[in-house]
């Protein structure tokens, strides 16, 4: 008996201390959440140099390094109808083409010494002059970046490398079949004929010449036409002393940049289809010409193609993907630009037998979300997951700055962000259907498959009427030898 | 004057170094280890700078770890790890594990009818396929679908996804850091109870991902052909994704048993990045991966790669434009020749100041593109160093080979220039401290250090190694393993063109072997 009590105790605490071990695991949906902290948004400083450039500071003191770019109100989109793809040669040859002190090939060298790097580039809307390097080297960097900026060489040798390479690149461009998707379904869209939709061939680059660079580099490189957004290990006072100094001596005025060409392009409904025989996918594309973010019903849109086909938990993957196992990659994004519409677009591959079957797939998940409401757990989700997420718009320094600038650039409010939280907040079922009835007709897609029809298990004419892309290249014209 | 030059090229490479030491320092103070009972480690990282926390799951499981007639499995396996629990992801979990075991049972039955071979009935086998089609849609109609994604799509998670490559799996996304536990919740229940519902569903999605990233790129063509042509042996010559037939045949309880043998806690580390507090991060980790116990780790033996007697040569007929690969044998991330491999890479490839672009790309402007890479496909076991070119248009794969061919001699020749040095170990330097500045970065090479050398300070600590790299260890480096006899020539040709390489032809190799083993 009595050795029964320790050993029957025994057993008990044994059990009790397991069952203390054992927590009780909650399910997800029993979790409390804490309020999230309150997110300390930087502050950067503003000012305007002497010569019209703005600056933006911003401070961030976590690793000694320092970080700059240049946002220059230029972009390709002012490319002249006949030079196409000027103003990326422009924007290469500007760093590679050195300074009239040196040449790129001693840039490159005197850079790399020290670890840090100046990089020119040209997009649709924008061009950039980015540098960083180490906080120690804040004094060489900054020079050299001004040099660059202000004082470009534009030599011949570096001219003739960035159009061989500009060559090589077009003769390699059909080699992507995703890549070709994403080119054609913007020509359609946007129209052949404009710098919206244009594509750059070989004769296009024949009569691209020095002088030509350099009057588009002084007709958009200049001080009032530039932000300047520095960040990094610095102190501001400082930061805007040096940089006073630097560009002192810079001041060259031209007239003021105009808008961006407007789009004019119109609906071009239908499917077209590119011919590649050496992939077992077909890479699709569904678009139509969307609008900007200033568009009253850009939150709504937004919300409505999350549902569509943002991440893993959309129509578009649990469809075509999760259900039907159609696709690996699917997806589709309202893709609003800032000045001008973008372009709306559903996105994905599949195996080249299937093609017809994911196309028409996507296009019924668009048709019934305008034919009937989404759930509310469907908008809670997509509501949640921008408005949970919104912390992930500051949680760096270069996030804030470079959100600022743009802001400024465009010419949006400061507080446009926080507008668009509100107004996410704020969307309901019917906003979603609404507004995918009033912008996404699925009568006018222009629908682009790159494929192997040969493989196809049905033809594409179960879609509509087809017409066939050209890929060939148009070869360098034999008659025009370079001029320099 | 001279004095003055040299000076200046110095300067900001001690500057930078001591940078380093403060760095690793701060650190030290800002890094939390702590290992379960049942083996699992933790690296929590504390930035505070805004709410928000990055979590990486590293487990040192990869494609090297497919068991034969397999190949990707182990990726396979990554798909399902977003499929959710038994309490995720379900409407009725044990109707929905009845069903499940169902399809299995009919699957069974189909295998034996099809392995009969010849003498199996064609009928018999269309009858059973179609009974397993509606078992999987009864298995399916209780599931939740992605319930898992949304679940941590709409708490705000970003960038969440995993990878499967050759040495390791890795799961990562952030949450604003009131999320902690749910991450804490999540990840331990997915490797705890993983459900491999919609396995044959998701099979479908594998075998298109390999479609589009492999079947319809000639890149991807070429780099499979490579590997299937540089190793013999070792299982590095599989791609993750697997090949195609592979794929098609998994069953569900291959992947359960994978899961079992690799998914042990010991295997997995997890980095927590962000602002989180360790002792919170340790109660919680004791609390939610508590659950998992301890089972033993996994073999770390893989069929050895036997030495490679002669030049091999892989081919990939393609319409698209030519590209070429040479990979040379190099021994794995623990060899005494690791650094010297980096840093000879480096001086190769690096920037716009690198050996082949300059020579290549800029002056000869015979290539589009053009470098190396000290390390492929992986760095546990021996790998390849390699070097690939995209030749411009008019200039042919053969003349690009030879021109590449006549760099490396070139290294093995000539010693590199003091300045050329410094300058590739500043920017290895800052290299280091630009990786810093993200939690996510931050979780996952820290994770990655650990489990690869023993201990996240190593990826400080290997700037010594580097600094330590001379000229002759350069030149020793490629003498010793940029051989002929050791390397792999593979390249896409136009079918038609006149652009095959004729290999055999006069690019001479006079090195010596020293101190091959």
């Amino acid at each position: 008996m009595r050795r029964r009590i320790p050993l029957l105790s025994g057993l008990l605490l044994g059990l009790l201390a397991s069952a203390s071990l054992a927590q009780t695991i909650p399910s997800y949906e029993q979790l409390v959440y804490p309020a999230l902290k309150q997110v300390k948004i930087p502050e950067p400083t503003t000012f305007t140099l002497a010569n019209g450039m703005r600056v933006f500071l911003l401070e961030d003191h976590e690793l000694p390094l320092i970080n700059g770019l240049a946002l220059v109100r230029t972009g390709n989109l002012f490319d002249p109808p006949d030079k196409k793809g000027l103003s990326s040669v422009m924007a290469d040859v500007l760093r590679s083409g050195g300074t009239s002190a040196k040449t790129g090939d001693q840039i490159d060298e005197e850079l790399e010494d020290i670890a840090a790097s100046v990089e020119s580039s040209m997009g649709e809307t924008s061009a950039s002059i980015s540098f960083n390097g180490l906080k120690e080297t804040t004094g060489t960097v900054l020079r050299v970046f001004k040099e660059v900026l202000t004082n470009p060489e534009f030599r011949q040798d570096k001219i003739d490398l960035t159009i061989a390479q500009s060559h090589s690149g077009i003769d390699r461009r059909n080699d992507d079949p995703q890549g070709i998707a994403e080119r054609e379904i913007a020509s359609i869209l946007y129209g052949r004929n404009n710098s919206y939709g244009w594509t750059i061939e070989h004769a296009d680059l024949v009569h691209t010449h020095r002088r030509d660079l350099q009057e588009f580099y002084h007709r958009y490189y200049f001080p009032k036409n530039i932000m300047l957004a520095v960040y990094g290990d610095f102190s501001t006072p400082d930061m805007k002393q040096q940089l006073e100094k630097l560009f002192a001596d810079w001041s060259p005025e031209q007239p003021p940049v105009p808008p961006f060409p407007p789009v004019t392009a119109k609906p071009a409904p239908g499917v077209f289809l590119a011919q590649k025989s050496d992939v077992t996918q077909t890479f699709f594309s569904l678009g139509l010409l969307s609008g900007t973010l200033r568009d009253p019903d850009y939150p709504a849109l937004e919300v409505a193609v999350n549902i569509l086909g943002s991440g893993f938990t959309s129509r578009l993957m649990a469809q075509i993907r999760t259900k039907l196992g159609l696709a690996y990659s699917i997806g589709a994004g309202w893709g609003a630009a800032y000045d001008h519409p973008g372009t709306f677009r559903i996105v994905g591959s599949t195996k080249s037998a299937s093609t017809a079957d994911a196309i028409l797939a996507a296009r019924t998940e668009l048709e019934k979300m305008r034919t009937s409401e989404v759930s509310e757990q469907e908008l809670k989700t997509a509501k949640d997951a921008v408005l949970n997420s919104f912390v992930f718009f500051f949680d760096s320094p270069a996030k804030t700055l470079s959100r600022v600038m743009m802001y400024q650039y465009f010419g949006y409010p400061n507080d446009f962000l926080f507008e668009y939280q509100k107004k996410v907040a704020a969307v309901t079922r019917a906003d979603v259907r609404r507004v995918l009835q009033q912008h996404i007709n699925p009568a006018n897609l222009s629908i682009v498959a790159v494929g192997n029809p040969t493989d196809f298990g049905k033809p594409l004419t179960e879609i509509g009427k087809v017409e066939m892309i050209d890929l060939s290249i148009p070869p360098i014209p034999a008659v025009a030898a370079p001029v320099r | 004057m001279r004095l003055r030059l040299l000076l200046f090229v110095l300067l900001p490479s001690l500057l930078a170094a001591q940078s380093v030491a403060e760095l690793q320092k701060s650190f030290e103070k800002k890094v939390t280890e702590f290992t379960l009972a049942s083996g699992l480690h933790f690296i929590v990282i504390e930035r505070h700078e805004a709410p928000v926390v990055s979590f990486h799951t590293y487990v040192n499981v990869g494609s090297v770890d497919d068991p034969g007639g397999q190949t990707g499995l182990a990726h396979m396996f990554e798909h399902m790890a977003f499929k959710g629990t038994p309490t995720i992801g379900t409407t009725n979990w044990p109707a929905e594990k009845a069903a499940m075991d169902a399809v299995e049972r009919v699957y069974d039955r189909l295998d034996a009818e099809r392995n009969k071979g010849p003498h199996a009935d064609p009928k018999k086998i269309a009858a059973i396929s179609n009974e397993l089609a509606a078992a999987m849609e009864k298995a399916d109609s209780y599931v939740e679908p992605n319930e898992y994604d949304r679940v941590v799509e709409s708490n705000g998670g970003e960038g969440m996804n995993a990878s499967t490559a050759e040495d390791s799996t890795n799961y990562f996304y952030s949450f604003p850091s009131n999320r902690i536990e749910l991450w804490f919740l999540l990840e331990s229940s997915r490797f705890l109870n993983p459900v491999f519902r919609e396995f044959y569903k998701e099979r479908d999605v594998v075998r298109e991902e390999r479609r589009m990233r492999v079947e319809s790129s000639s890149q991807g063509k070429l780099i499979e052909a490579l590997a299937a042509t540089a190793y013999a042996a070792h299982p590095y010559r599989n791609m993750p994704g697997g090949w195609a037939s592979d794929i098609e045949h998994f069953r569900r309880p291959d992947a359960e048993r994978f899961y079992k043998q690799y998914y042990v806690p010991a295997n997995m580390t997890l980095g927590i990045a962000g602002d989180v507090n360790p002792a919170e991060a340790r109660r919680l980790a004791e609390k939610y991966f508590g659950r998992l116990v301890a089972r033993p780790l996994p073999s770390q033996y893989r069929t050895v790669e036997p030495v490679q007697e002669g030049e091999k040569i892989a081919t990939v007929s393609s319409p698209s434009q030519p590209f070429v690969i040479i990979a040379y044998k190099r021994p794995d991330q623990h060899s005494p020749d690791d650094a010297a491999l980096s840093v000879l890479d480096s001086v190769l490839s690096d920037g716009r100041t690198g050996i082949i672009y300059k020579d290549m790309v800029r002056d000869k402007q015979m290539a589009l593109g053009a470098g190396s890479a000290p390390e492929f496909p992986g760095g546990k076991y021996p790998s390849l160093f390699l070097f690939y070119v995209a030749p411009s248009t008019g200039h042919s794969s053969e003349e690009n080979e030879k021109e590449l061919d006549r760099i490396i001699q070139q290294v093995k020749t000539t010693k590199v220039d003091e300045e050329t040095l410094k300058r590739v170990k500043t920017k290895l330097r800052a290299s280091l401290i630009r990786k810093l500045d993200s939690n996510s970065g931050l979780a996952s090479e820290l994770c990655s250090y650990y489990v690869n050398y023993g201990d996240w300070r190593r990826l400080f600590s290997e700037l010594d190694d580097y600094d330590k790299v001379t000229a002759d260890d350069v030149q020793r480096v490629a003498n010793t393993y940029l051989v002929k006899e050791h390397r792999t020539l593979a390249y896409t040709y136009v079918p038609g063109a006149n652009a095959k390489i004729d290999s055999k032809g006069d690019s001479e190799d006079h090195s010596k072997k020293e101190g091959s083993k």
